[in-house]
């Protein structure tokens, strides 16, 4: 078991590529693959807190429900650990802290001295963009060309997003506290939907270009804007490169880093894209080809169209509670059927199941258990086999049949 | 069994229950048995409905005169009503979305997608902001004349009362008929639990009170999310109108004192964002699953401990699937020789007399 921790340490960055949809890796790949990448996360061994994702699957005993007591009170003992590594005020209150800029600017340290490698890389993608819409900007405020203040603005929204991002990464590796009892993690489900939404907006932006271009008919040679619009594509394609990792359109995501990362790509692709647009309108009308603006940028925001709309599905779909799509209905189905043909469950009501984040499920289940029959074995019995299945948290409550009251 | 499905099928109000695995489905019922929240549903559906059809109508009419004017200014207020339409739109879309039936890939229904058409709708007065603040800086670099300033000013008060229409529209709280519905929802709720004993106990999506936001007994009613999405956008609107107002005057009165409009605009901008910073605030915090803030957990926690039979409680989840609908998940530990129905039935009824979550999952371990 060791050496295929081991071999899978390698995966860590660069998730396994498997053409195709969505597929079911099966109770024992996902957590395999799920220890070795939570490895590089982990900031504290803590053994048996059901809250912490970090804790190792294969530690799961015999009997799941033998949760040790006061698992509230560990959890205290692992948000001081959090509060000592990162040398903080109390955090009592989650929200408001949060958005502190003590937080921001100590995060911003502590992403360069320890955070992964690609996180490190995201924060140089975000500079440079600052860096080189900040110029941008400048030089148009001061030569008034308006084609450059528009796209530093642009830039900057985008860079705003990717920030988001960086902050959402920083953001999810705090533990699980009083009103935040799932932990952080959502936050990058969430960037990454914030993500393709801003990717959204910019492709009916390009659309409405398009149709401008096109009625205006205006085939000037803005030539500024090409020097512009070939540095946004060096600079894009750098981060491209940088993400290389994520330029699928669909992808199986293991667990929340990887639809953060996904989004990220995919926003640097499609500025590239964008970029690569005008440069081959311009070359374009350059030929003398009529409306070439319009059929360009047309192009361009349909393929940034059809390039987020997995990402915005999936993410949508893990935000709206949607049945987890890393554990097929089929397995489910089978799953209900066995419990309720034991011999001491009689119905089973309200199966409820959903994604925290990817690789995370977390579920809930009503038994009726047949009067004068033990729950004890059944729970046992319904646990274990929702956790092979790859849910990792199920609340079951076991209700006795009708006919055992006579007191209500 | 027969009683549980009986009783499944009475409250779907004609409609029929999809089955699951076999099995009947309960949503979460709220949507079934609430014709409160129907109505309040097509309320809000019937005011979304009227101003988009009005603002459909303002644009109609400001693009009409803007391609006979031939002035950009006009059709880009134009595009800034459009704007409003697809923010309506959103909304609008959201909360008939809300009220579809939950299927085995949705189990908690679709009241999410409230939350989520509040988030793009806010992402898109994110963005108008920032268009409105390019717009301001292309203004100063283009070299135009007084003309510009009045035609601004013209243009912003125009859509300054086409806001300010809609504002009063979507702001009009509704509901002193809602009251008497909830009255007689309680009603019927007694009744049922009456009716029948131990499932309904147990079964907790059934004849309840439909007023999650009660709190030490007020019955406050806060607006529809979506709704309230709705009027932030025009608020916001009316907000940078002014704004604009401010800007074209000024330009109008003094074309040399051109920065004061971006400036101008700058500020209204910050306004504007500042006014979202709440409802931003709740979605974030209904998506990241956190425990509502209505909800105090460290009590409830503290509630259940006391009682004698509890030993302690542990993995205690409370979130809410969307603004007012929580939820709640736990594991209760009890001493080996009580009787897990009984403390269920306790703690059910503990969390749902305190605290009013009905829609309640209790794990029952024993030492």
């Amino acid at each position: 078991m060791d050496s295929a921790i081991l071999t899978q340490k390698q995966d860590l960055e660069s998730p396994r590529m498997l053409n195709g949809e969505f597929i079911f890796t099966g109770g024992g790949g996902d957590r395999r693959y799920a220890f070795s990448r939570q490895t590089s996360f982990r900031q504290s061994i803590e053994p048996h807190t059901p809250n912490d994702y970090s804790k190792p699957f294969l530690s799961r005993s015999a009997s799941s429900i033998d949760i040790p007591p006061a698992t509230v009170y560990s959890q205290d003992a692992a948000e001081n650990l959090w509060r000592e590594e990162a040398g903080f005020l109390a955090q009592e209150k989650g929200p408001v802290n949060k958005f502190s800029i003590l937080l921001v600017v100590s995060s911003v340290f502590r992403i360069l001295k320890s955070g992964n490698r690609l996180t490190k890389r995201l924060l140089m993608l975000i500079f440079l963009n600052v860096a080189y819409s900040t110029v941008e900007l400048l030089i148009g405020l001061l030569s008034g060309h308006i084609g450059l203040v528009s796209d530093a603005f642009h830039l900057t929204f985008g860079c705003g997003i990717l920030t988001f991002s960086l902050f959402a990464i920083v953001t999810s590796q705090k533990k699980p506290d009083r009103s935040y009892t799932y932990g952080y993690k959502r936050l990058e489900v969430l960037a990454a939907f914030t993500n393709a939404l801003f990717l959204l907006f910019m492709c009916f932006s390009l659309a409405v270009e398009a149709l401008h271009a096109f009625i205006q008919d205006e085939s000037e040679h803005k030539h500024y804007l090409i020097v512009s619009a070939v540095t946004n594509l060096l600079v894009n394609i750098v981060g491209v490169w940088f993400f290389r990792n994520y330029t699928r359109i669909n992808l199986v995501y293991r667990n929340a880093e990887d639809m953060n990362y996904h989004s990220v790509c995919l926003h640097v692709l499609a500025d590239s894209i964008r970029s690569a647009g005008l440069i081959l309108a311009s070359w374009l009308l350059s030929l003398g080809v009529r409306n070439a603006e319009a059929l360009c940028l047309g192009l361009v925001s349909v393929t940034v169209f059809m390039l987020v709309l997995p990402l915005f599905k999936a993410t949508g779909g893990t935000l709206l509670q949607m049945a987890p799509s890393g554990i097929p209905s089929s397995a489910l189905n089978k799953c209900y059927r066995q419990v309720i043909s034991r011999d001491d469950v009689s119905e089973v009501s309200l199966p409820r199941f959903w994604e925290l984040v990817p690789g995370y499920v977390v579920g809930s289940l009503t038994l009726q258990v047949k009067e004068g029959m033990d729950d004890r074995p059944v729970l046992q019995y319904v646990q274990g086999m929702y956790q092979d299945l790859g849910v990792q948290e199920l609340t079951v409550q076991t209700d006795y049949t009708v006919n055992s009251h006579s007191l209500h | 069994m027969e009683v549980h499905i009986n009783e499944d099928e009475h409250t779907t109000s004609g409609v029929i229950v999809k089955k699951f695995c076999g099995e009947v489905k309960c949503g979460f019922s709220d949507s079934k048995n609430s014709s409160n929240e129907e109505q309040e549903r097509t309320a809000s559906m019937r005011k979304l409905g009227i101003a988009v059809g009005l603002c459909v109508i303002f644009m109609a009419v400001e693009v009409v005169g803007g391609i006979k004017a031939n002035s950009l200014a006009i059709l880009t207020d134009a595009a800034h009503l459009l704007s409003d339409v697809a923010a309506f739109a959103i909304s609008l879309f959201s909360i008939w979305a809300s009220g579809w039936e939950a299927n085995p890939r949705q189990s908690y229904g679709f009241f999410r997608i409230e939350i989520l058409g509040a988030l793009v709708s806010i992402q898109m007065i994110w963005l108008l902001a920032g268009i409105l603040v390019y717009e301001a800086i292309t203004r100063l670099l283009h070299e135009t004349g007084e003309v510009q300033g009045f035609l601004m000013f013209l243009v912003a008060t125009f859509g300054l009362i086409v806001n300010i229409i809609m504002a009063v529209l979507l702001g009009h709280d509704h509901g002193h008929g809602h009251s008497h519905g909830d009255h007689d929802h309680d009603h019927n709720g007694h009744g049922h639990s009456h009716g029948d004993h131990d499932h309904d106990h147990h079964e907790h999506d059934h004849g309840d009170e439909e007023q999650p936001l009660i709190k030490d007994g007020k019955k406050k009613k806060t607006r529809n999310i979506n709704v309230q999405g709705a009027y932030l956008h025009v608020l916001g609107d009316s907000i940078q109108s002014i704004g604009v107002m401010i800007g074209g005057g000024l330009i109008w009165w003094k074309p040399q004192w051109k920065v004061i409009d971006l400036i101008c605009t700058l500020v209204f901008s910050v306004i504007v964002l500042g006014t979202t910073i709440n409802l931003l605030r709740n979605i974030l915090e209904v998506l990241m699953e956190s425990t509502p803030r209505e909800i105090d957990a460290g009590k409830l926690e503290k509630g259940i401990c006391e009682m004698d039979e509890v030993v302690a409680i542990h993995e205690l989840h409370i979130w809410a699937i969307t603004v007012g609908k929580i939820l709640l998940a736990c594991h209760v530990k009890i001493k080996p020789e009580e009787n897990a129905d009984l403390v269920l039935d306790k703690v059910i009824e503990y969390i749902r007399r305190e605290y009013n979550i009905s829609h309640v999952t209790i794990q029952i371990e024993r030492e």
